[in-house]
């Protein structure tokens, strides 16, 4: 479904964000990208939700290259930017319609779908936001403006749905309830976070971005625990003196 | 509104600067007595949010767009001189850190911007609140931008008269009042339009939000 | 200390800039503020003739007409604005690069104090924006109307000030934990 060929990503004037990373996602799969935090998982998000371009390397949805001159083809825009949403790690970032309904029938509308009102309610269904269609998005808690996001995203059908830290300000319930649904989603996802814990949870495959902003692992999560050097490298676990005992000793925390 | 170093003489702005440092003291002054505590807090996070809605896009018809300035609700709901204080301090953060905007002309703006756009926007909104008040934002927003560009255009109009070779040549920006007002004022009443458009609707959003006490 | 020394330089360097109308000191001007710039020179002319070029180019092109027609056109005048122009602003890249413009204020502690505030919370802003402005990039299948650009940008707004009055409220809490109110 998407295909990363060796993408190195810059900010102007600074450090590297991503060096030469190179995986590919099939139909159906649930991805975790795992790093700690400033590694270059939000980067990776963004170019593949085609919102900024790497510098090197290349990104490909569906054979074709997401490039901004691909983007300015209306039709094909129309299409990638309606097949692969993005949910933001602040929803906040993405709320601006008036009411909790226009928000989620704000893609639809675009589309032009005909059954927008059958839509908009089966989706705030499903998240739970039925309550709360005539309120305005920015008077919900965060766990409320995530889920309306949610179903903003859901209700356009998407192929692919990428997910930037989606359990990072969600409380133990909500991050439950949060898990529960995306296994339950019939949608590839490619999902980040910096909680190892977490990460098992989210996906079936994981990938470790290093804090040398390269790919350092691609497998199963039951081997990924098995190899400490990479877990340090990565700095997804620490070791620190237990009690009175003088020996360090690593391990997984939950520092969500 | 951001002119480089050169263009303004030093016998316009040394005055500017003259002014306005009185302008300053005594805003800051009055501001102490009223907030307190909260002065500094409230006027630097006031500060970043002028800062970042300069870097806001004011969508003009066409997709073009120019940059809106959030002065007139500043104005309308902190007073003028949290406004002026807090405008000239971008001036100042841009000017410093970033080489963005002339040194010479910080003055200048920040009365033209800061003080005279506010003031205009404030008092008009208060006194036409009383007929309509979406009316009133919307000619707040208008007017702050369009008193300011007026006072620039004057400004930058009359840099002719007041330094010029003994040829008659100028010195400092060429154009005169003929030119500039023009120059300045026709987009300028375009833009104040967007800009009165977005105080409309952000003011409307925080009502909502139940916080905006009225002035 | 050095670096209010260095300000008021600054400042007295961009006053004369401004009361020097001759080509040939400003071009001397222009040569010693390179030459102190050392091996930045180049770095920093280029900054300079960028954030000028667009109001330069706009005003010169438009003298250029206009005095044509009116029979009045100076090449030295051109010569003499744009290399004040130039001067001044490469000037101020020179302090901008060399100085700790926070240090250049530290003679008032309050001052100090809000400009940092100010410039982290500018910073932190700044970034905000920059996540507002791909999620509606990333939200928009249609291009958009100017109806759902101006929502988009109210809502920025009232968010900014939204955050900036909660700020002010923990700052303030966090002063005051700190003792910044005692003396």
């Amino acid at each position: 479904m998407i295909e990363l060929e060796r993408v190195s990503y810059h900010y102007p004037e600074s450090e590297p964000a991503l060096k030469e990373v190179s995986f590919s996602v099939a139909q159906n799969e649930h991805v975790v990208l795992l790093g700690a935090n400033g590694c270059g998982k939000t980067t990776l998000l963004r170019i593949l939700n085609g919102l900024i371009f790497p510098q090197q390397g290349a990104y490909r949805y569906e054979s074709e290259p997401v490039t901004p001159r691909r983007l300015r083809d209306k039709s094909w825009s129309r299409r990638f930017r309606s097949e692969v949403v993005l949910l933001f790690q602040h929803p906040e970032a993405m709320l601006f319609n008036p009411t909790v309904y226009d928000e989620i029938a704000y893609g639809l509308r675009q589309l032009g779908v005909d059954d927008l009102h059958g839509r908009v309610r089966c989706w705030a269904d499903r998240l739970g936001v039925e309550q709360q269609l005539q309120r305005p998005p920015l008077h919900l808690s965060g766990g409320e403006k995530q889920k309306v996001c949610l179903a903003a995203l859901l209700a356009l059908e998407p192929q692919l749905l990428l997910l930037d830290e989606p359990t990072a300000n969600l409380d133990p319930r909500s991050t439950g309830w949060l898990i529960d649904f995306l296994q339950d989603l019939r949608v590839t996802t490619v999902a980040t976070t910096h909680n190892l814990s977490l990460a098992g949870e989210l996906g079936d495959r994981v990938l470790v971005l290093s804090e040398e902003h390269e790919l350092i692992f691609d497998g199963r999560m039951e081997d990924l625990l098995g190899d400490e050097e990479k877990l340090l490298a990565a700095n997804l676990v620490h070791s620190h003196r237990h009690g009175s005992s003088r020996d360090k000793r690593f391990h997984v925390h939950d520092w969500s | 509104m951001h002119i480089p170093d050169g263009f303004i003489a030093p016998q316009m702005y040394l005055p500017a600067y003259g002014a306005a440092i009185g302008l300053w003291a005594y805003g800051l002054r009055r501001l102490r007595t009223a907030l307190r505590e909260e002065t500094i807090p409230r006027l630097a996070v006031l500060t970043a949010f002028c800062f970042v809605l300069m870097m806001v896009m004011l969508p003009l018809p066409g997709g073009t767009s120019a940059h809106a300035t959030g002065i007139a609700l500043l104005a309308i709901l902190f007073g003028v001189w949290t406004a002026f204080i807090s405008v000239s301090l971008v001036l100042l953060l841009q000017a410093l850190l970033f080489g963005a905007g002339g040194v010479t002309a910080l003055a200048l703006n920040a009365l033209a911007m800061g003080l005279v756009g506010s003031a205009a926007a404030r008092y008009s909104y208060l006194l036409l609140r009383r007929v309509h008040e979406g009316f009133g934002l919307v000619v707040a927003g208008w007017l702050s931008v369009n008193a300011a560009a007026l006072l620039m255009a004057l400004a930058l109009g009359s840099q002719p008269l007041l330094a010029h070779a003994e040829d008659g040549q100028p010195l400092f920006f060429p154009f005169g009042l003929s030119i500039t007002l023009p120059a300045v004022m026709i987009p300028h009443a375009l833009v104040g339009i967007g800009e009165g458009v977005l105080t409309l609707l952000m003011f409307r959003l925080l009502s909502q939000r139940g916080w905006v006490s009225q002035p | 200390m050095t670096a209010r020394i260095a300000l008021l330089a600054y400042l007295a360097a961009i006053v004369l800039g401004t009361t020097v109308h001759a080509i040939g000191p400003l071009a001397l001007g222009l040569a010693l503020v390179l030459a102190l710039a050392g091996r930045e020179w180049l770095r920093i002319l280029r900054r300079a003739c960028v954030a000028i070029l667009l109001f330069n180019v706009v005003i010169t092109l438009s003298y250029g007409i206009i005095s044509t027609l009116q029979g009045s056109f100076s090449l030295e005048f051109v010569a003499l604005v744009n290399l004040r122009v130039l001067l001044l602003t490469c000037l101020t890249f020179l302090f901008v690069f060399r100085v700790n413009p926070f240090d250049a204020l530290a003679f008032s502690r309050s001052l100090t104090f809000l400009f940092t505030l100010a410039y982290s919370q500018s910073m932190a802003f700044k970034q905000a924006l920059e996540d507002f402005r791909l999620a509606f990039k990333s939200r928009r299948i249609e291009p958009v109307g100017l109806r759902d650009r101006y929502r988009h940008s109210a809502r920025m707004g009232a968010y900014f000030l939204d955050k900036s009055l909660h700020q002010a409220g923990e700052i303030t809490q966090a002063m005051r934990s700190r003792g910044f109110f005692d003396d």
